[in-house]
């Protein structure tokens, strides 16, 4: 036999004999309190007369939080609510919790009057200059319970940038007031501050810094025009400024092309100082005219300015050794006949029946480069040696070596 | 037998605390092992109950160790701090050795004397010596000496089936497992069988009059009878072993050690890697190996035959990789896990019993009398003392190995990192340390700041970590490519594993460090620098951990440490009986069993004598083929291998020793031009391999090309020398290098700079940073950027400008998707951007998309080394569109920016150019990004290369770039969509800045090539400076 009928008759019965002890147990609950609208700080109590049942809660809740309160049971039922809600600003849902009803409603709590602090809070810190950037002031005047004071409160921004010193008034609104300080076309640091009600906040500083650069020229600086392979040439650029006549940040990156006869480039690059860029190079090691042109990636460039260099060595001796196995090349002279500073390439290739053998640097000492031509690497036979310097090529056909 | 105490085990204890426990203070700290117990250690003190460690690896449990060494530790702790802990427990340990070797030895030879002779003969062990003093295995140290008293308690329990015996015998296995877990599996096998074993020959022996009369036979009736005593106890430790330490267990099935095998010396060819053959077979044997034909002839007598079988294992065993055998009886995955010298420990250990005897008769017994009647007194006298002299030997050649040959780094003062760490919520990211060794370990547990490494292997969980053989990335430089590659990920994505902070005391690590975009904090008062990675997010004050159960977690803080209070009440009376003789007690059934040593036999005399001299013929040769192969100026190959060693190892005396004495090169010329050499190669490189070809060679001179690889933080550098050799005087020398004369113009000159400093907080105050003084991230632009398929690899590559009025620290984090917006895969940008930019400077940049190396473990590794190893995403989907997080922060630090470049001449393959430094610093490491145009000039791919030497100031250096070969490119998306700075679109805010951008600006300025993929190419230098003024 199923067990089904037998289940659902109990239910049944269990359910209507509930129904049945509810309709009997009812209770009513009328507030008695007033009063809506209440300060911060105030002591907010909320009264209830009733009869029936006293075991009922009520819900709170305001931007802070929510909490279950008991009441104190006399003739009423009395809601004392705690310090942490009632002094803050705003609406304070209520809701009373019993069996049979469901009472809610609503109490205000204004801010005080008094303001006690302002917070201020500035951002971006820096801007550039020209009038379209902007930073944001924002103040929140409170009173001493840290509720924001009402709105429309007033509050004014002050700002001082070069001679220029400025109020403007702003109005709070959802407990906060802000202005956008827009850039001027100077660079340099603005100041700031609000006041509110008297009261006014710390020192605020926001830096208007320049804006882009715009272009500018390059200038070149020598010891001399003689391609000697160690001296070294200066770019510089002019003063690098932007459109409103303010000196481009230091620290701007000035990069510098050179391009030779040959087409080949050569980078180097400078950092600006007051506006100027300085970048170095070594000068070149064979008679060379460049032409050097400076960018500021994307944003601006300077004119193609034209440098030549002459020759500094017009003509080598080459020597060899008895046995040909040491080969001394020089002396090497530069524009007043005085010996080339060392560190200077003297490459020397070998060639055997046409092949190519093998390619030695060395670098010139006193004016003087030497190879020597070991045994073991290039045995015997007749070699063609070739020499270069400072893009002079020399060349001896026919070298035999033991 | 008189009842007196055994002087010589009294002197052995006396001798082994003032030698051992004085020495422990000098040694312990700088070994392997010993300052990881004292990091779990601490954990205990700190949460005795909670097992999870959140200070290494992310996170790990302590329950894959057993803790009762550690906790013994932490518990001692509480008294006089850690280390008083550490030096108690291993006090203790040597306490328990001494009489753990004399009961053992008493239990094998039945002899009180010869017991005593080998407690002092063990006080001098070089095995146990080298695995207290240089690899600080404390645990292991306890586990085998515990051991080795429970062997006479499980003696009487088979012998008598006494319960007592069975209850102590219990008591000391438990103890021993909660120690070292490994030690009574193994001891189970190679102690405990042999001596059930000995037990039945013993129990045979007692129904016949000799051991020679015990036969199959009897000794199966033995085993009858006693079968279930031995059962009994079998099963019973098999459960006292799984239940001491069950979380151990469960934790090891939860967590299998899934991990890719790391080398270990102990596996080693000994013939080949004759370091590892000294480390762990030599050393650990000493003057055993002459000793080693009595030896075996003992064990296979009759009685300690299962012993003689035992011992003959662990001897093959701890021969590691020698011979295939170790292998072939352990099967691969357990010959990979296990340390075999552990086998070599335990083989040693079983020696002494014998030592003792020999030592015995040798001394005052019957092979004194055997060798004084056919050698006379005086042969006697002089083999005592080259025994002894080579006993002491040993004993101090191991104890000084630590002090010659430093496994450690120098010890480092910890407090100023610690400081550092809780400084300024320093300890809210993550660290790492660089060069520290073991310490490492001291480190954390001196600080709460938690590490991404760790030094406790088997606890690994990251799969970077996990898929390669290294143990830790703190020393990855010894692990080659797996090391390099695995801390370079670590490098690179830091933000993924919250790591901002890395204390180096390796300068090997600083170029890595740059190139990943790290820059120098500060040097700390104790010379460790600090190195911090910007724009990395602090870690969430929760952390995942993998929970256990509460009884689980109750269980291991109760149980092991219960576990030695039982053996302590169970054996400790005993042990006042025995020591304070206090009760006459009856003997040990085992001293019934006394041997005869009455005869030596004339043969095993022999035989040893024939070893001895076979054995010094051996040590002999060794000696002579390491002189050979050290004489630098024995030949050419020599003179050129001592030459580029003593270089690696900075030895400039010594090199300078193998330059031609005729070249009159002083020392101090050669030191100058030595130091004047700075670069990748010359301040940054570990040589790697090095091989010679002789090209020409008379009697008198020689040319040799020498193959040099090199191991560089960044890549691996093969570089070919020609050296001329001169013979002066029978000894081979090497002609020195030409030095370069380039001379500088300018003797003084001045160089501006801008330099910036940023306050970070201006206020002296624990809060937070005030709003006010959090700078503006500086506004880059990306310029370009585009997924494409090189070959096949995908990659991002594009251009960026800092477009803002202050230096940026660039971070790039490049996602790829497919065409239903799956993320396939996202990585940061490496080695291809400058990571620092000054005001409206461009970089081209590439982000690469590597995988985890070798993730799947089957993967093969490749045996040589690539630091600069990539390994390309495996990717499931085509990748279709990409995005790309640009991220600044300002950033004072390396902005040298004094460096031109120019190209010489460009063939088909190669670009020829040369660097000049203008700057006031020398540039360490210089590296070129090459960016690759199509004939439009669109960008098409980016490329580097580090050049090998340095640049002093006002000098030039040369290069070759090779262009890279013809291959398949192809752009798979520009579309710049989904390209965001600082967390803003990029196209925005950069217009705002820069609104009318001249497109294409210095398009003019590319250098024309020519290539089939490639029509044009730029060049761009990025320097790190190793040294800055």
């Amino acid at each position: 036999m199923s067990l089904k009928p037998f289940y659902i008759s109990l239910i049944t019965i269990v359910l209507i004999f509930t129904c049945l002890n509810i309709k009997e147990d009812k209770s009513r609950y009328t507030l008695v309190t007033k009063t809506k609208v209440y300060n911060a700080g105030d002591i907010i109590t909320l009264e209830f007369d009733f009869n029936g049942d006293s075991d009922v809660i009520l819900y709170c809740s305001n931007t802070y939080g929510s909490l279950i309160l008991k009441p104190e049971i006399g003739n009423t039922l009395k809601f004392v609510i705690p310090e942490i809600l009632s002094i803050k600003s705003g609406i304070l849902n209520w809701e009373l919790l019993s069996d049979s009803e469901l009472n809610s409603g609503q109490i205000k709590i204004h801010p005080k009057n008094e303001i006690s602090e302002i917070e201020t809070y500035i951002g971006p810190p820096s801007i550039e200059a020209g009038g379209n950037d902007y930073t944001m002031v924002v103040a929140l005047p409170t009173d001493k319970l840290d509720n924001p004071l009402i709105d429309g409160t007033k509050v004014s921004v002050k700002h001082q940038f070069l001679e220029i010193e400025e109020r403007d008034m702003i109005s709070t609104k959802h407990g906060y007031g802000y202005k956008n300080l827009y850039s001027y076309q100077k660079s340099g640091r603005m100041l700031i501050n609000t006041e509110c009600l008297g009261l006014n906040s710390k020192e605020f500083d926001i830096n208007i810094v320049p804006a882009i650069p715009t272009n500018f020229t390059i200038s070149t600086d020598r010891v001399h025009n003689y391609a000697d392979g160690n001296q070294i040439t200066t770019f510089r650029t002019s003063t690098i400024k932007d459109r409103y006549n303010n000196i481009v940040s230091d620290g701007t990156f000035v990069s510098f092309f050179i391009t030779n006869k040959d087409g080949y480039k050569t980078e180097t690059s400078g950092a600006t100082i007051n506006g100027v860029a300085t970048a170095k190079v070594l000068h070149p090691d064979r008679a060379e005219e460049w032409d050097v042109k400076a960018y500021i990636e994307g944003i601006a460039n300077s004119d193609i300015i034209t440098i030549s260099y002459e020759k500094a060595i017009t003509d080598f001796k080459v020597s060899f050794s008895k046995n040909n196995r040491t080969v001394t090349v020089g002396p090497l002279q530069s524009f007043m006949n005085q010996y080339i500073p060392n560190g200077l390439n003297v490459t020397l290739k070998l060639f055997k029946k046409g092949n190519f053998e093998d390619k030695i640097t060395a670098q010139s000492v006193d004016g003087f480069a030497t190879f020597k031509l070991k045994k073991d690497r290039f045995p015997k036979g007749y070699y063609t040696i070739e020499i270069e310097v400072a893009g002079i090529k020399k060349s001896f056909t026919k070298i035999s070596y033991e | 037998m008189k009842n007196a105490s055994n002087k010589y085990l009294i002197s052995a204890l006396l001798i082994a605390v003032a030698f051992h426990g004085t020495s422990i203070f000098f040694t312990l700290e700088s070994t392997y092992d010993a300052l990881i117990h004292l990091f779990f250690a601490d954990h205990y003190t700190n949460s005795w109950f909670e097992p999870w460690n959140y200070k290494w690896y992310t996170g790990f449990t302590v329950m894959s160790y057993p803790p009762l060494v550690h906790q013994s530790i932490a518990a001692l702790s509480f008294i006089g701090g850690l280390k008083f802990g550490l030096f108690s427990v291993a006090l203790i340990g040597i306490v328990l050795f001494i009489t753990g070797v004399y009961r053992f030895s008493l239990l094998i030879s039945s002899s009180r004397t010869i017991a005593g002779y080998a407690s002092i003969l063990a006080v001098f062990s070089s095995s146990f010596i080298e695995t207290l003093h240089l690899f600080g295995q404390l645990p292991s140290i306890i586990g085998i000496s515990i051991l080795m008293h429970a062997l006479p308690e499980i003696y009487l329990w088979l012998k008598t089936g006494r319960w007592r015996y069975l209850a102590t015998s219990l008591s000391l296995i438990a103890v021993t497992v909660t120690s070292h877990h490994v030690t009574p599996i193994f001891g189970m096998v190679f102690f405990i069988f042999p001596l059930i074993g000995m037990v039945i020959i013993d129990n045979a022996r007692e129904s016949t009059q000799s051991f020679k009369a015990v036969t199959l036979k009897l000794f199966i009736r033995s085993f009858v009878k006693l079968f279930t005593r031995i059962v009994g106890f079998g099963v019973l430790s098999l459960l006292v072993i799984i239940i001491c330490i069950l979380p151990y267990w469960i934790n090891s099935k939860n967590n299998p050690i899934n991990q890719v095998p790391i080398p270990h010396g102990s596996r080693d060819n000994f013939l080949e890697v004759t370091s590892s053959g000294l480390v762990f077979f030599l050393i650990p044997w000493g003057i055993l190996l002459i000793l080693i034909p009595y030896i075996v002839y003992r064990f296979y007598s009759k009685r300690y035959l299962f012993f003689g079988l035992s011992i003959t294992i662990l001897f093959i065993l701890g021969t590691g990789g020698t011979t295939p055998i170790p292998k072939l009886i352990l099967g691969e995955t357990a010959f990979n896990i296990l340390t075999l010298d552990r086998f070599t420990l335990w083989a040693s250990i079983m020696s002494l019993p014998m030592f003792g005897e020999f030592t015995y008769r040798f001394v005052e017994g019957d092979l004194k009398a055997l060798i004084q009647s056919k050698f006379g007194a005086v042969y006697h006298r002089i083999v005592g003392g080259v025994l002894a002299s080579s006993l002491l030997f040993m004993t101090i050649f191991t104890m000084s190995l630590g002090y010659f040959k430093p496994s450690q780094p120098q010890k480092i003062k910890m407090l100023p990192i610690v400081n550092f760490l809780n400084q300024d919520q320093h300890d809210q990211w993550r660290y790492m340390t660089l060069g520290f060794g073991d310490q490492m370990a001291w480190l954390s547990s001196q600080t709460n700041a938690m590490s991404v490494d760790g030094n406790y292997h088997s606890a690994r969980r990251l799969p970077e970590l996990t898929t390669r053989p290294i143990e830790r990335l703190e020393n990855s430089k010894f692990k080659g490519i797996e090391g390099i590659g695995s801390l370079q990920q670590f490098l690179s994505v830091p933000e993924k594993y919250n790591l901002k902070y890395i204390f180096s005391n390796d300068k090997f690590y600083d170029p890595i460090l740059y190139f990943c975009g790290w820059q120098r904090l500060r040097q700390l008062e104790n010379g460790i620098m600090v190195w911090e990675k910007l724009n990395v997010p602090p870690l969430s004050s929760i952390l995942p951990k993998e929970e256990v159960d509460t009884w689980q977690k109750l269980f291991w803080g109760i149980i092991p440490f219960l576990s030695i209070l039982v053996a302590f009440l169970l054996n400790v009376q005993a042990f006042f009986i025995r020591s304070l003789k206090t009760k006459l007690k009856p003997l040990p059934e085992y001293l019934n069993f006394r041997n005869d040593y009455s005869y030596f036999q004339k043969g095993l005399l022999k035989i040893s004598h024939t070893w001895s001299i076979f054995f010094l013929l051996i040590v002999g040769f060794g000696i002579y083929k390491f002189y050979i192969k050290n004489d630098a100026h024995h030949s050419p190959e020599n003179a050129i291998l001592a030459y580029y060693d003593a270089l690696d190892f900075k030895e400039f005396k010594k090199a300078h020793s193998i330059i031609n004495p005729e070249s009159h090169m002083t020392i101090a010329q050669y030191m100058l031009e030595v130091s004047v050499t700075d670069g990748l190669l010359s301040s940054y490189a570990k040589l790697d391999a090095i091989n010679t070809e002789i090209i020409s060679q008379t009697s008198k001179l020689a040319t040799v090309k020498v193959n040099t690889y090199w191991i560089t933080p960044l890549e691996k550098i093969h570089k070919i020398y020609y050296r001329s050799l001169i013979k002066i005087s029978g000894k081979w020398y090497l002609e020195p290098e030409d030095i370069t004369t380039d001379l500088p113009p300018d003797q003084l000159y001045t160089s501006n700079k801008t330099n910036y400093f940023n306050q970070g907080r201006r206020r002296i105050t624990t809060e937070q940073t005030y709003h006010e003084d959090v700078l503006k991230q500086p506004v880059l632009e990306i310029i370009e950027a585009k997924l494409v398929k090189f070959n096949n690899s995908y990659a991002i590559i594009g251009e960026i400008q800092n477009i803002d009025n202050v230096p940026a620290d660039v971070v790039l984090k490049g996602t790829l998707y497919n065409d239903d917006d799956k993320q396939l895969a996202t990585y940061n940008a490496k080695y291809h951007v400058k990571h620092k930019l000054l005001p409206k400077e461009v970089s081209p940049f590439r982000i690469n998309f590597e995988g985890i190396a070798w993730s799947r473990i089957k993967d093969s590794i490749p045996k040589t080394f690539n630091p600069d190893e990539f390994t390309p995403i495996e990717l499931e989907e085509q990748p279709t569109k990409f995005n790309l997080h640009a991220a600044a922060n300002v950033s004072g630090s390396d902005l040298f920016k004094n460096t031109s470049l120019s190209i010489i001449n460009i063939d088909n393959n190669n670009i020829i150019g040369s660097l000049f430094n203008s700057g006031t610093e020398e540039v360490t490491i210089p590296q070129l990004l090459v960016s690759y145009y199509n004939e439009s000039k669109d960008l098409l791919w980016v490329d580097h290369m580090f050049i090998k030497d340095g640049i002093r100031q006002q000098r030039k250096q040369r290069f070759q770039y090779p262009i890279i070969k013809k291959n398949s490119i192809r752009i798979i998306s520009n579309d710049m969509s989904n390209c965001y700075v600082n967390g803003l679109p990029n196209k925005p805010i950069s217009h705002k800045i820069v609104s009318d951008r001249i497109i294409d600006h210095s398009d003019k300025e590319l250098q024309h090539i020519n290539h089939p993929n490639y029509k044009f190419i730029k060049l761009d230098i990025n320097t790190f400076i190793g040294n800055p003024n």
